[in-house]
């Protein structure tokens, strides 16, 4: 029965690769890149940006007046070649609408487009092999983002042009399966299982080959008289396919692991805190904590993003913290009191009149304060 | 001291399931229940006995809190092993002869010790990760770990409220994102911590760790004790485990949702085993167990009502079902009358405007790698074994996944949720809650759909 199940995966798999694979099925060039560095941002604005493992990207900080970003790059390539086109991108909102742009060596004066589909805030794949205009040679392409851009802003770390056929088609699918999902803020909501755009998800190819065994097992088993062993049979072959998925599943684990290690092993709590991704936070607030008196101190964290906001409360309790963690409210100043304390880190709206020592907050008045402690892009103050 | 704090957290439920225990030999599968079901119990009983010392005034203390349920589970012990007087020193030959399942047949043993060894890699993995990381997920930290730093600095439960009510308060009561949830959860992570002798909001993530083995210890011998094959038990303890979601709650500890699944799992499992064995013992196990849902997440109310229709069926064999049924229609009918009112329950609006997102559902069940193929799994199951799900044997597992299912459904289809269904947030979350019991229930069918087909396709009941 597994013997039949293998058979059922792989012949679905071929029929699969046979059926989608866009060009000649075993074509001669090899894969072309772009990087990051590659590109310039024609409209708008954007930084490289380096990220610890997920390396470095180029991450699109905002739009021009008439609300869109490019990404461009020149490109010298045959597009007979490559009648794939897949953008390696992130963090981009589920509606954005985003484009790829080309120029050809056939018609320079014309700039061709093509939409592109967003799925798990990447970009899928662009099969061009069919698009009239994907012609002669290609002098150039762009990645056009219509704002709003999502917060945080999206990444892009490059295009690559795929020469399809079958090889190809077998290297995205596995690579899709056993892409490495690294733990992010939506990990505990929701898994991939692999990469976030799969044409062909692991589950769905398994599912449909244990049917097809398990009815062709059945077929067998039956003229045989042996068909009273068939929910041993299925029951194998979903085990089976459990723990393919399963492997994938492990193998990524594994890897996440190795990383957690190689960013906390052997550190104690202050230096995991100190290796995290909110680092600076977290040091911020130890700082912050020095001046603050012994707790409960009634602290008013305030920060623009939702993250630096509730981070920065949670490092500061059990002092008495309030923060809002679903808006971006300011406290009325009149709801403050002597002795409160207000921390201001990366937020606008706060102003602070050393003379008269009053601090103001956008559109909720001003209220008596001192200043404890400033640094660049934060402030620590107390009410008096 | 995680060992010792582990210990604390487990002797307490043990003992009581040794003392509850009906006197006789140990059947398959039992010790392995006592094992996870005791953990589970136990944990929850150190958090009220926690909620006792908190109320009258004793600041927590390794020693105030672990000393008197040490005490206490000694005596049960003790009561036990009056009772049920057994040989303590056959017990690790035994355990030895069960791990070694030799009575099972070859390819079966391999399986066995195969399946043994993943789960065994999985837990090191996972143990790995949660003892490593600082707190991660987002309400981890706005909602959850907010009131054990709290309580572990004052070493006492002191009372959170929203934002009116702190302003009101003057100081008196403290803040975070929903300070309306319950204090179980919180509460194993400051003792963990009382336990290690400083706050540590890595290791203090290690009950959560010791949940899944425990989900894994309690599903493998509920099934067990409920009939199921051991091959068909490990297999299931096999898929329990293996649910990446719940490995992700694992190792991303902080959120309530996978202590509640356990809890919910076994107060079903110990329902079942009432309905199959009666007496009091594991009625009130499945009480026990169903009330510790509603104080690990608000949630847990309604999953601990969705036992009930499971209970009606058990205390009314004969006409069970029609009142259950009838009970589903009019809970239906209710809420499709108060839906038109606009309420809201524990932040969920209610609203007639039924629209669920079904493409992003199954997306969530069928395509992601949530659930592995649970969800397929299950309508396979349901779907051969249609005509074991009423049977008696099944009929109160039947009812509880039927109103789970319900739940779900309502949830998602009635309320301001079916946006975290689109968003892929709050439905896997959810789900959950759901999944391990999901997980036994396709066991059960499927296990009763193979003796029926078996021994209708097998050549001795072929017709002459």
């Amino acid at each position: 029965m597994l013997a039949l199940f293998a058979c059922a995966l792989l012949v679905l798999l071929a029929i699969y690769l046979v059926a989608t694979a866009p060009g000649a099925w075993f074509p001669r060039a090899a894969a072309k890149s772009l990087t990051q560095r590659d590109f310039s941002m024609s409209k708008g604005t954007g930084r490289l940006f380096a990220q610890p493992h997920a390396g470095e990207a180029l991450l699109v900080l905002s739009t021009d007046e008439t609300g869109i970003a490019v990404v461009s790059g020149v490109t010298d390539l045959r597009s007979a070649d490559y009648p794939i086109v897949a953008w390696r991108a992130d963090d981009l909102a589920a509606d954005a609408d985003v484009r790829m742009l080309w120029r050809t060596d056939v018609a320079p004066a014309k700039v061709n487009s093509i939409n592109l589909g967003v799925a798990g805030g990447g970009l899928a794949p662009a099969v061009v092999a069919h698009d009239p205009n994907w012609v002669g040679r290609i002098t150039g392409v762009a990645l056009v983002i219509r704002g709003p851009l999502a917060d945080p802003p999206p990444r892009v770390y490059g295009v690559t042009f795929r020469p399809g056929g079958i090889p190809d088609a077998l290297r995205e699918v596995v690579g899709g399966w056993f892409s490495f999902e690294r733990w992010s803020g939506a990990s505990i909501n929701t898994r991939s299982g692999g990469a976030d755009v799969q044409a062909l998800p692991l589950s769905t190819l398994l599912v449909a080959a244990a049917i097809l065994a398990a009815g062709g097992w059945y077929a067998w088993a039956l003229r045989r008289g042996r068909a009273a062993a068939w929910p041993i049979a299925l029951a194998a072959v979903f085990v089976a396919a459990w723990m393919m998925l399963d492997v994938q599943w492990i193998a990524n684990l594994a890897r996440q692991v190795a990383e957690t290690r190689e960013q906390f092993g052997g550190k104690d709590w202050r230096a995991r805190h100190e290796a995290a991704d909110d680092a600076e936070v977290f040091k911020f607030i130890e700082r912050v904590r020095d001046k603050l008196p012994a707790p409960p101190a009634r602290v008013f964290m305030l920060a623009d993003a939702a993250p630096l906001r509730g981070r920065g409360a949670y490092y500061l309790y059990p002092h008495n913290v309030l923060f809002d963690p679903f808006g971006n409210a300011l406290p009325l100043a009149a709801s403050l009191r002597a002795g409160d304390y207000v921390i201001v880190y990366h937020r606008r709206g706060v102003q602070y009149n050393r003379e008269a020592r009053r601090l103001r907050f956008e559109g909720g008045g001003s209220v008596e304060a001192e200043v404890v402690m400033v640094e660049p892009g934060a402030a620590v103050f107390r009410i008096v | 001291m995680l060992t010792l704090a582990a210990a604390v957290a487990w002797l307490p439920g043990v003992a009581a399931l040794l003392a509850l225990r009906r006197p006789g030999p140990v059947a398959a599968g039992e010790g392995a229940w006592i094992a996870g079901a005791g953990f589970l119990l136990g944990a929850f009983g150190l958090t009220l006995w926690m909620r006792v010392l908190s109320r009258f005034g004793v600041p927590f203390g390794g020693t105030v809190i672990a000393l008197p349920l040490v005490i206490v589970s000694l005596v049960a012990l003790a009561y036990a092993w009056r009772r049920d007087r057994f040989d303590a020193r056959a017990w690790p030959a035994r355990l030895l002869q069960s791990f070694q399942a030799r009575d099972l047949a070859k390819w079966e043993r391999i399986l066995w010790f195969s399946l043994i060894a993943w789960l065994a890699l999985r837990f090191a993995l996972l143990a790995a990760e949660v003892a490593s990381r600082p707190l991660y997920p987002w309400d981890a930290w706005t909602q959850w770990a907010t009131k054990a730093r709290v309580w572990y600095e004052l070493r006492h439960i002191a009372p959170f409220a929203r934002v009116a009510e702190w302003y009101a308060a003057g100081g008196s009561v403290y803040f975070d994102a929903s300070p309306e949830y319950p204090a179980t959860m919180p509460l194993l992570q400051v003792f963990t911590c009382i336990m290690l002798g400083r706050w540590d909001d890595v290791l203090m993530n290690a009950p959560w760790w010791q949940m899944a083995v425990a989900l894994a210890f309690a599903v493998y011998g509920g099934l067990r004790l409920l009939g199921a094959t051991a091959t068909a038990a490990i297999i299931s303890t096999f898929l329990a485990a293996s649910l990446p979601l719940a490995n992700v709650h694992v190792a991303l500890a902080g959120y309530a949702d996978l202590p509640l699944a356990a809890c919910y799992a076994a107060a079903a499992i110990a329902l079942m085993r009432w309905s199959r064995e009666r007496g009091p013992r594991n009625a009130a196990v499945a009480v026990v167990l169903a009330i510790a849902c509603t104080q690990i997440k608000n949630p847990g109310w309604f999953w601990a009502a969705t036992l009930v229709p499971a209970a009606v069926v058990v205390l009314l064999p004969r006409h069970g079902l029609r009142v259950s049924m009838i009970a589903f229609a009019a809970v239906a009918f209710a809420i499709a009358a108060v839906a038109r009112m606009k309420l809201s329950f524990f932040n969920y609006r209610l609203d007639l405007d039924f629209d669920p997102p079904w493409r992003d559902l199954f997306q969530s069940y069928f395509l992601l790698g949530n659930w592995n193929l649970l969800w397929f799994g299950v309508v396979v199951a349901a779907a051969l074994a249609y005509k074991d799900l009423f049977s008696r044997s099944l009929v109160p597992m039947t009812m509880a996944v039927i109103g789970g299912l319900l739940f779900l459904f309502f949830v998602f289809a009635f309320t301001n949720a079916s946006a975290f269904i689109a968003d892929q947030t709050t439905v896997n979350r959810a789900t959950l809650h759901l999944a391990p019991l999901m997980v036994c229930y396709m066991t059960l069918a499927y296990e009763a759909f193979a003796r029926r087909f078996s021994s209708r396709e097998s050549p001795t009941h072929a017709p002459a």
